[in-house]
């Protein structure tokens, strides 16, 4: 594996010169939020945060994107599907957490059963550079309770992490490596690997939250309908905050926008805490309270990615623990399913 | 505040014992440090986890509508004669019996449904202000002394000065005190500032029509469409919301730029007369959008057009919901 140092106040630098050449998605602050967004001409990445307000999925699976477009014409519908653009680009700066995600929703989007050629054709023309966490963590953090670190290349091409005077730089895969030019060509030495593990070792150290999460799993497989699932829920809004913000929440719903004649079919972003996620057009709805559908939150992410993909789908970035209005806590629910 | 929490938990048992509430909204401590968050407490040892204090940030008045129409739709499926009734208790401040007025005038449920504990109330912290005046680091502990914050944060020891992080509603509120209330807990509180109440407002109508229009648009692109604000509003009660309306469907789904704008256009011009600038809205949007200003601004015209305020009465009507064609000041409506 090909490794670098580079000095620190280098890193904007090359972020800037790479924007210059293709699409780069930096961290932008903005007003009071730190966003993942395209990096402008004049723009600057914001390095010294913590981690993003919403999570950089929307990078592989926007908000909302175009599937197809059609028309109606006097001979019928006229179809055209979308250009399926994903042009090169880099995801600069993302936390290990976040690029776990990707490694993660890469599962369900691109399995044996169903490719997802929206999702993988941005996947496999981005880049994604990490940054590692060696900064003191946010207290609501709990990335190795779920298979994370806070130095970890999981998900991500390059991996920058931060030894002090210098950026240890280390290009995990051959996409990764084909940036090796913007680094410049100081090779990395022993003692910089030496200091890496130490930082790691430390900042895995200094994440405090831990929940039980692996332990959770068989006590899911036989508690659908334990009387706790109606202690969870009466003060959630329903509102998808947590889902929206969540780096590994993935549903979606596809709808059409019909303008005259001309229609596009969309699909957008959906949330399982929204009680329209799952009413059927009879009018029915079989998730008839919020409690059904926390039910669901918490078994999608504990129990039923674990039965799908061997892998629990949070990767305790702790954005839900911090955004949700009414402070329901996620690795509290997992605490307390843990004592059932 | 806390003689007023320990009155408050009394309160709370007595009225649970008694049987005179069946469940009391309230606040508890919450997850993180210097949060608390709604709850339900239904027997009298849950009421020792009542708070009462500058972090008790929502309405309320949002759960007691729920809990009711839950109730009166579980009801339905029971014979006439079997029928129970339900109290909802309701730890209520100032602009929480606002919204429980609101919803009384709109006739939503009785007034023998809800039990008014009224709390007297001096403000509460806006948690995204709170962030910014420390520069946005972790809290990782900390508690309210006198008129101070005290943290301790992923930078060391901070502490700000209360009233300086407090919500921007609460900064300028005319009515911190129960408006109406069943039975109340601590005195007054001392008034806050409402002689500044539309100095924003003012300063925002000064502008032209383009800044304006440039400053909606820049709030609304930050909407992400999770919906918390209209969720967390006690007058967002419609059993379904025009925006998830199909047929018509009036706003799409997506994140399209003019949906977005009117989604929250329209959800503004549903609370002319209704809303009682309580900052939920604000307080929950993860993404920092000021939709106040706007409501502000309606409330504004509501005062000085219609000289309402909503829910500062039961007597006084939304201006909306009053129409009196007899009494009308504008003669063209029926004789034109």
């Amino acid at each position: 594996m090909e490794k670098r140092l580079i000095k620190k106040e280098a890193l904007a630098g090359i972020a800037k010169k790479m924007a210059e050449e293709f699409l780069v998605w930096a961290p932008v602050k903005k007003e009071d939020n730190v966003l993942f967004e395209p990096l402008q001409k004049d723009g600057e990445p914001y390095l010294a945060y913590l981690n993003s307000k919403n999570a950089p999925k929307n990078v592989f699976f926007p908000h909302t994107e175009t599937l197809m477009k059609y028309t109606r014409t006097e001979k019928g519908m006229a179809f055209s599907s979308e250009e399926n653009k994903a042009a090169e680009s880099v995801l600069f700066g993302v936390r290990p957490c976040d690029a776990h995600s990707f490694a993660l929703l890469d599962m369900l989007f691109d399995q044996d059963k169903y490719k997802d050629a929206y999702y993988i054709a941005k996947r496999l023309n981005t880049t994604v550079i990490s940054m590692a966490c060696v900064k003191p963590p946010y207290a609501s953090c709990f990335c190795t309770s779920v298979d994370g670190e806070p130095v970890s290349s999981e998900g991500a091409d390059v991996l920058l992490t931060d030894i002090g005077s210098d950026y240890l730089v280390e290009f995990i895969t051959a996409k990764g490596e084909k940036l090796t030019r913007y680094f410049g060509d100081t090779k990395a030495d022993a003692a910089a690997d030496t200091r890496k593990e130490e930082i790691a070792a430390k900042a895995k150290e200094a994440i405090q939250s831990k929940i039980p999460a692996h332990e959770v799993k068989p006590i899911l497989d036989v508690n659908f309908d334990n009387p706790f699932w109606n202690t969870i829920h009466s003060k959630c809004l329903a509102c998808g905050t947590c889902t929206y913000m969540c780096p590994t929440c993935h549903c979606f719903d596809i709808s059409d926008e019909v303008k005259g004649a001309d229609g596009v079919r969309i699909r957008s972003w959906d949330s399982c805490m929204f009680p329209l996620f799952t009413k059927e057009t009879s009018g029915h709805n079989p998730r008839t309270s919020q409690k059904e559908r926390w039910r669901q939150r918490a078994m999608h992410k504990f129990k039923y990615y674990v039965d799908n993909f061997n892998a629990i789908a949070c990767v305790g970035c702790g954005r839900c623990v911090m955004s949700c209005p009414v402070n329901i806590d996620i690795r509290k629910i997992v605490e307390d399913i843990s004592k059932l | 505040m806390e003689n007023i929490e320990t009155k408050l938990r009394e309160e709370a048992k007595r009225l649970l014992l008694e049987k005179k509430v069946d469940v009391i909204i309230g606040y508890e401590k919450g997850t993180l440090p210097l949060t608390a968050t709604p709850c339900f407490v239904t027997t009298p040892e849950e009421a020792d986890n009542l708070v009462w204090n500058h972090l008790c940030t929502q309405n309320p008045v949002k759960f007691v509508h729920d809990l009711i129409t839950q109730h009166k739709n579980a009801q339905k499926r029971v014979k006439p004669e079997d029928r129970k009734k339900k109290v909802i208790g309701v730890v209520a401040r100032g602009c929480a019996t606002r919204s429980l007025i609101i919803q009384l005038q709109e006739r939503q449920y009785e007034r023998a449904d809800v039990y008014i504990i009224g709390v007297p109330c001096e403000g509460y912290v806006d948690g995204k202000a709170l962030k910014s005046a420390i520069g946005g680091v972790d809290i990782t502990e900390g508690s309210i002394d006198g008129d101070q914050i005290k943290m301790k944060t992923s930078d060391g020891d901070k502490a700000v000065a209360l009233k300086d992080v407090l919500a921007a509603s609460c900064r300028t509120c005319r009515f911190n005190n129960p408006i109406i209330s069943d039975t109340m807990v601590g005195s007054p509180a001392a008034a806050m500032n409402p002689d500044a109440e539309y100095n924003e407002v003012k300063e925002f109508e000064g502008k032209t029509v383009e800044e304006r229009w440039a400053y909606y648009s820049k709030e609304m692109e930050k909407c992400i469409r999770c919906n918390a604000c209209r969720q967390a509003c006690p007058s967002c009660y419609c059993p379904t919301c025009f925006a998830e309306q199909s047929q018509p469907q009036w706003v799409g789904i997506g994140e399209d730029k003019t949906d977005t704008q009117v989604f929250q256009l329209m959800r503004l011009y549903h609370m002319v007369g209704r809303c009682v600038d309580c900052g939920s809205c604000v307080a929950v949007c993860p993404m920092g959008v000021d939709l106040r200003k706007f409501l502000k601004k309606i409330d504004k015209d509501g005062w000085e057009l219609f000289g309402n305020r909503a829910g500062s009465s039961m007597d006084d009507m939304p201006p909306l919901g009053k129409y009196d064609e007899h009494h009308d000041k504008e003669d063209f409506v029926f004789n034109p």
